[in-house]
């Protein structure tokens, strides 16, 4: 910096420098920091100095710091605005490494030691940077330059817009290591929830409290108190900041209330739902040891009282963006909290009585009062001498009209009512051009607000039931309406919980005068005047958006870009309107204003992960085998939410397919077991127990014996097949339902439409049985020998007594019930056997012993999946919810003479025509060849087209049977075409071999092996 | 299950591998929470017969001398009794698995009986952080001004299937969860446990008489 | 949003999915038409206010819900469980 000596307080070497000594722009005494513990921090690799207390903007002005970040756009320098979340420019990094966190507001961040922050869009360092160019192209970057600009030659899009653009953007660096915190989630429930915690709230908390009403109050300070801590002000005969001690130390005293501070209440949901965050560590080098970084609050309140503040308005003039030029608010919050000095010579710029409060805190505080500007062409004559007399130039009916300094601010040009033109040196303006409550919480429920022309703001329109927007949120700015309303709401929302409640009396505040007329831009300036501070959007954007038509409110926004990004125009907003308004000659309230998203302010996507991150980011479920899977070595798989085991590699097996080709072998050769768990299990009981199986179900199920199962498909209603599985029929109206693993809840939720929805008066009593039995299939010429080694003697499971498709219950193990059902997917004799799921692992680990002997085999989903495609058996592959029973092989097996889901819409025409692609079976025509699923089918010779286009190869496995690869897939006119080639084309994977159509049975067509 | 049994199978706790009991999360000081794992309860699902349910409140108070519960209420004399699950459905709790034989004969044409004594695992939450710890993944409001001993929600705990009943003013929640979620839940539990400080403990053995 | 389950109490709208209109009721029976089935699984109105619609409780009771909400401003006036809408309907074509 050149100009100003405020920054050889700091080293630039990085020393350490003494602590205190080193805040030159710090106050002698006063301020809400503790002034006994200092602390260390570093900005840009500086180290200074600041205390406990201090945000990162109050430390970085007590050391004279005001230059902070580069633009977005045009890379201008730029400082601190404000004191408060709104803060468009002072955006830094904290921290590093795997903690470092772009666009983190020093206005908010609290100091702790050895806080480390540098700047952002900056190269190769804040002061000197390269693209700062940009500014002097500004023209070229007006509004609506990307739509103009990048629109042709289109070739160059790829090679050079884009690449370009993504260099330039975007602000900050995230880190590049995995998040190291943790994030915790909360729901909390409340009768009243009070968001904002300065005088309004406060008195809503009190009054609701003390009815006895549950009352949770969020703050996003760490302080509570609101504009209390940084204005001095009076109630009842004490000190605002007092008071609001007091009402604090009196609402922690309330069992019934909790206090959130350092909690930002981000976005308003329906029926009274909230979403908050509350940094629980952000204010720490560490979070503490055992305890989240953050923790997301889902709160649900009967009534909520927005109590939010307000926020003030800066003025749009050429320079406004120059570090040192700040909200008067601003200046006092640092001046009154932090006991820090923004600038050694104040200017103050003002559009009503608000401003001039500043002239006697900068005074108080040892700072001077250049000279008050006041838009306005009359003023009251105390606040004219209570300025004079500490030495101001008081300029009426005046402006801002520029700004000078190189990094910072040296001087302000003014002009005055006649029309000169003067130039006043000072290091810090303040800027008052009216408030604008916050809005933006009410209107996350679509509730748009509505222009109040007294107090020249928008003000929250008609809210849902159960809430209330009091004190500055609600456009009630003096103190003592703040207190009085808010006090009011308390009470009332206590009493709309049904707690006996009385509206409480007002203390008595000191007088207050918010005489105020706004101005939109200062109409004579020079240089880029801008509107929003974090999008570079300047005043001179807003008219050229007026100039080419984009005059409406909303795309005004998006052509301008005026009130995006993080802090979605707190501060910006209204002026780009009332410019707009100007321009188009119509009252701000016909221009309307644009809505509000949530989050208010940018909350970290780790905590809305919170604990569902890694391998918790979603459920896991373990199949009762797991812990035998484990120690076999199992290589896992993931079916929806299910762990299962894949395959089991032994030791001299490298290649997964070697141990699939064992594991089928084995089990076609002798005997296998497969955890299949994981399918659902529905019990389903009572007197219409068949009849509504017979409605779900598609194939008929009133011929099945007490005894027997037998598959079972069912369609939706549309006509396509939803799932199959089997039914067994243990009693005479006692039914167990199984499910594919992927539709396992689908199925039981669809089961529980018909019943309670479609056939209420059906007698059925229904319930998954999923968890309550591990289920094992047990498959090979050797699978009864196996079972007979762990089924209790007395239970005949021979071939005559116990055949094809039987069911019973059974013991094992010497008395364990268990349920027994031959049935078989991989075609070979096969049984599964139910046992309850306490008992899974012992079973598993006794049906592995008894069939050791036989020379058994675990195998995975994988090599159930190549036996499943050997035997041509549909599957998620192929019943995709596009498929019909016709499609996949199983239209003959539909009932005829009974109504059921799907009956009629299976039979229109296009799921009926000829030339639907139907189930068959493929194999390379050159066996050496391998399939891939996702093939397109192609008649020999045809070119790809959609039109040429014959189906589509659904699912492939090499068969160990066969030795060579096998398909199955849905071709047009499948079943008339056995014997002849098709192409199978696959683009994607430089595939484009000959396939012959086949029978989609492979191995045991006549199925020998299943029922000896 | 009889009595009688010469199984060689050993049941496998839904809790086995999962939960290692012992003190674990913040350090020193009284736990804020302890976490007991039930083990070898019985429980089985009722489902009362189209319009038959007053039949089935007689019958339960005659045979065992317990009182059907209301919509969202439990009736439970210690580790013995009702949970309500949905409309016409209760969980029936027993101490042991081995005290439900006769539960179906017992019932016949009044209700469907089903067990499901190895689909849940269940754990014991309590301690003075028990309501700030599953306001973590609860989704209902477990303060005494809404929920007391005696009631039971069927809702989500994280994204998984729970179901929670309180059984004291201290307080103490039972939580019952799908087995297969085991591990996923405990991953939660431990997490959501951790600022607290907790105690993992197996449930008191029930003596078993051998006949 | 929050939906008040008739047998669970207020719930958040996770514990819930959605269906659909309530208002179609399936042509049951082997005399059913194609013509009428098919508009009971396509033809749907899509109003702006008052809908009654299907919901299911799948994470709480596993009861089907009708819920009436206005699709404008999700205010839920009424909750009623759907096997008891359906059996009143039925009794209606009865009487």
């Amino acid at each position: 910096m050149t100009t100003i000596t405020l920054r050889d307080t700091a080293s630039p070497s990085g020393a350490r420098p003494a602590t205190a000594a080193g805040q030159g722009f710090r106050t002698a005494t006063g301020g809400m920091i503790d002034r006994r513990r200092p602390l260390d921090f570093t900005f840009d690799g500086h180290r200074y100095g600041g205390f406990q207390g201090d945000t990162l903007a109050s430390a970085l002005l007590a050391n004279g710091v005001r230059l902070v970040g580069r633009s977005f756009k045009y890379h201008r320098p730029r400082g601190i605005l404000t004191a408060g979340s709104e803060e468009p420019n002072a955006l830094v990094e904290l921290r590093s490494g795997a903690r470092r966190e772009p666009n983190t507001r020093a206005t908010v961040a609290e100091l702790y030691e050895g806080l480390e922050a540098s700047s952002q869009n900056r190269w190769p360092s804040l002061k000197y940077d390269v693209l700062s160019v940009n500014a002097l192209a500004a023209p070229v970057f007006a509004a609506g330059f990307y739509y103009k600009t990048f629109m042709w030659p289109s070739a160059l899009w790829e090679k050079l817009y884009e690449p370009l653009i993504r260099r330039a953007a975007g602000l900050g660096r995230a880190a590049h290591a995995p998040d190291p915190d943790t994030y915790d989630k909360a729901f909390a429930f409340c009768d009243v929830l009070v968001i904002g915690a300065g005088p309004a709230g406060l008195a809503a908390a009190l009054a609701a409290g003390r009815a006895g009403a549950r009352v949770i109050l969020v703050d996003e300070d760490h302080r509570t108190g609101g504009r209390l801590l940084a204005d001095r002000r009076e109630i009842a005969g004490r000190s605002g900041a007092d008071w609001a001690a007091d009402a604090l130390a009196e609402l922690a005293s309330m069992p019934e209330v909790r206090i959130l501070p350092r909690t930002t209440l981000f976005g308003v949901y329906d029926h009274g739902a909230y979403g908050a965050i509350e940094r629980v560590g952000d204010h720490l080098a560490l979070p503490p040891a055992h305890a989240p970084r953050q923790r997301m609050w889902r709160i649900t309140a009967k009534q909520a009282i927005l109590a939010a503040g307000a926020i003030e308005r800066p003025h749009v003039f050429g320079g406004n963006d120059r570090p040192g030029v700040m909200l008067a608010g601003a200046v006092r919050t640092y001046l009154n909290r932090y006991g820090v000095l923004p600038g050694r010579t104040v200017a103050i710029f003002t559009s009503g009585d608000d401003g001039w409060r500043t002239v006697t805190d900068v005074s108080a505080a040892g700072g001077q009062v250049a000279a008050v500007i006041d838009s306005r062409s009359s003023i009251p004559a105390d606040l004219r001498r209570a300025a004079e007399a500490v030495g101001a130039r008081v300029i009426c009916d005046g402006y801002v009209t520029g700004t000078k300094g190189h990094l910072g601010l040296e001087a302000i040009e003014v002009v005055d009512t006649y029309g000169s033109r003067q130039t006043i040196a000072c290091d810090c303006l303040a800027m008052a051009n009216g408030w604008n409550p916050i809005v933006h919480l009410d209107s996350h429920l679509s509730r748009r607000p509505v222009w109040d022309e007294t107090i020249h703001a928008f003000v929250p329109g008609a809210l849902p039931s159960g809430m209330v927007a009091v004190g500055a949120a609600g456009g009630a700015f003096t103190l003592a309406s703040c207190l009085e309303t808010g006090g009011r709401a308390g009470a009332e929302a206590a009493s709309a919980c049904g707690f006996a409640s009385a509206v409480p009396e007002t203390p008595r505040t000191d007088p207050e005068s918010l005489a105020h007329t706004p101005l939109w831009r200062v109409p004579v300036s020079k240089g880029k005047a801008f509107v929003d501070f974090q999008n570079d959007v300047a005043a001179s954007d807003v008219e050229l958006a007026h100039r080419e038509g984009f005059r409406a409110v909303e795309l005004l926004k998006r052509y301008t870009t005026l009130g995006m990004a993080t802090d979605q125009g707190k501060t910006s907003n209204l002026a780009g309107l009332g410019i707009m308004a100007e321009l188009t000659g119509q009252p701000v309230a016909s221009v309307g204003t644009t809505m509000f998203r949530p989050p208010f302010t940018p909350v970290a996507i780790g905590a809305f992960a919170g604990h569902h991150r890694g391998k918790d980011f979603r459920a896991t479920r373990h199949v009762p085998s797991h812990a035998w899977c484990e120690e076999q070595g199992a290589v896992f798989v993931e079916t929806g939410l299910w762990l299962r085991p894949a395959y089991f590699p032994k030791t001299d097996e490298t290649d997964w397919l070697k141990t699939v080709n064992r594991e089928v072998n084995t089990v076609r050769a002798h005997v296998g077991v497969c955890d299949v768990t994981t399918l659902g299990k529905i019990d389903i009981q009572g007197r219409d127990a068949l009849a509504i199986i017979e409605r779900v179900c598609a194939n008929p199920f009133g011929t099945l014996p007490v005894g027997k199962a037998r598959y079972a498909v069912l369609l939706r209603e549309d006509g396509f097949v939803l799932d199959d599985g089997t039914v067994a029929r243990l009693g005479e109206s006692h039914f167990v339902m199984t499910a594919s693993t992927a539709n396992a809840a689908k199925v039981m939720q669809h089961l529980e439409f018909c019943h309670q929805w479609l056939w209420p008066e059906l007698d059925v009593q229904m319930v998954s049985v999923s968890e309550q039995w591990a289920q094992y299939a047990v498959a090979g010429p050797r699978a009864r020998d196996t079972l007979l080694g762990i089924v209790d003697p007395g239970f005949d499971i021979s071939n005559e007594a116990f055949p094809f498709l039987a069911c019973a219950d059974v013991t094992v193990g010497g008395g364990i019930p268990a349920r027994l059902f031959r049935i078989s997917f991989s075609g070979e004799l096969a049984y599964e056997l139910a046992v309850p799921a306490a008992y899974g692992d012992a079973a598993w680990r006794a049906i592995m012993a008894a069939g050791s002997a036989h020379g058994i085999t675990a195998y995975g989903s994988e090599a159930l999946s190549v036996m499943r495609i050997e035997k041509g058996h549909a599957a998620g592959a192929e019943i995709n919810g596009q498929t019909t029973a016709r499609d996949i092989g199983l239209g003959g097996m539909l009932a005829k003479k009974k109504d059921y889901i799907g009956r009629l819409m299976k039979e229109r025409p296009a799921l009926v025509d000829p030339d639907r692609p139907i189930l068959v079976g493929f194999r390379p025509v050159d066996r050496s060849q391998r399939l891939r699923a996702g093939a397109r089918f192609l008649a020999i010779g045809a070119a790809p087209s959609l039109a040429a286009d014959e189906g589509t190869m659904t699912s492939v496995a090499y068969s160990p049977s066969l030795g060579h690869w096998i398909g199955l897939g849905l071709i047009r006119r499948g079943q008339e075409r056995h014997g002849t080639r098709v192409r199978a084309y696959d683009p994607v994977r430089d595939g484009d071999i000959e396939v012959e159509i086949c029978s989609p049975v492979f191995v045991d067509p006549k199925e020998e092996k299943l029922r000896v | 299950m009889s009595d009688g049994i010469e199984t060689t199978l050993r049941p496998r706790s839904a809790w086995a591998g999962i939960a290692p009991v012992g003190r674990h999360g913040r350090p020193g000081g009284e736990p804020g929470l302890t976490l007991t794992l039930r083990e070898e309860i019985g429980l089985a699902t009722l489902i009362a017969v189209k319009g038959r349910t007053d039949a089935l409140r007689q019958v339960l108070h005659e045979r065992f001398g317990w009182s059907l519960p209301d919509t969202g209420t439990t009736s439970l004399t210690g580790e013995r009794g009702l949970v309500w699950c949905g409309p016409d459905q209760w969980l029936a709790l027993f101490e042991t698995r081995r005290e439900m034989a006769g539960l179906v004969q017992a019932l016949q044409g009044l209700a469907a009986v089903t067990d499901q004594s190895d689909a849940r695992a269940i754990v014991r939450v309590s301690g003075p952080d028990a309501r700030a710890f599953l306001a973590k993944g609860l989704a209902i409001d477990l303060h005494p001004r809404a929920f007391q001993p005696g009631q039971v929600a069927v809702t989500a705990l994280a994204h998984m299937g729970a179901q929670v009943w309180q059984r004291d003013a201290s307080p103490a929640y039972d939580l019952a969860v799908a087995r297969s979620f085991a591990g996923s839940v405990w991953s939660w539990l431990s997490h959501a446990a951790d600022e607290f400080g907790y105690d993992v403990r197996n449930a008191e053995p029930v003596a078993q008489p051998r006949g | 949003m929050r939906i008040r389950c008739p047998h669970c109490g207020t719930r958040d709208n996770g514990e819930f999915s959605y269906l659909g209109d309530a208002a179609p009721a399936r042509p049951d029976g082997m005399e059913a038409q194609p013509a009428a089935m098919h508009d009971y699984v396509y033809l749907r109105d899509n109003p702006a206010g008052p809908h009654r619609e299907l919901w299911y409780h799948g994470a709480g009771c596993r009861s089907w819900l009708v819920v009436d909400r206005d699709t404008r401003t999700h205010e839920i006036t009424g909750v009623s469980s759907a096997r008891d809408v359906a059996l009143s309907r039925r009794t209606g074509e009865v009487a």
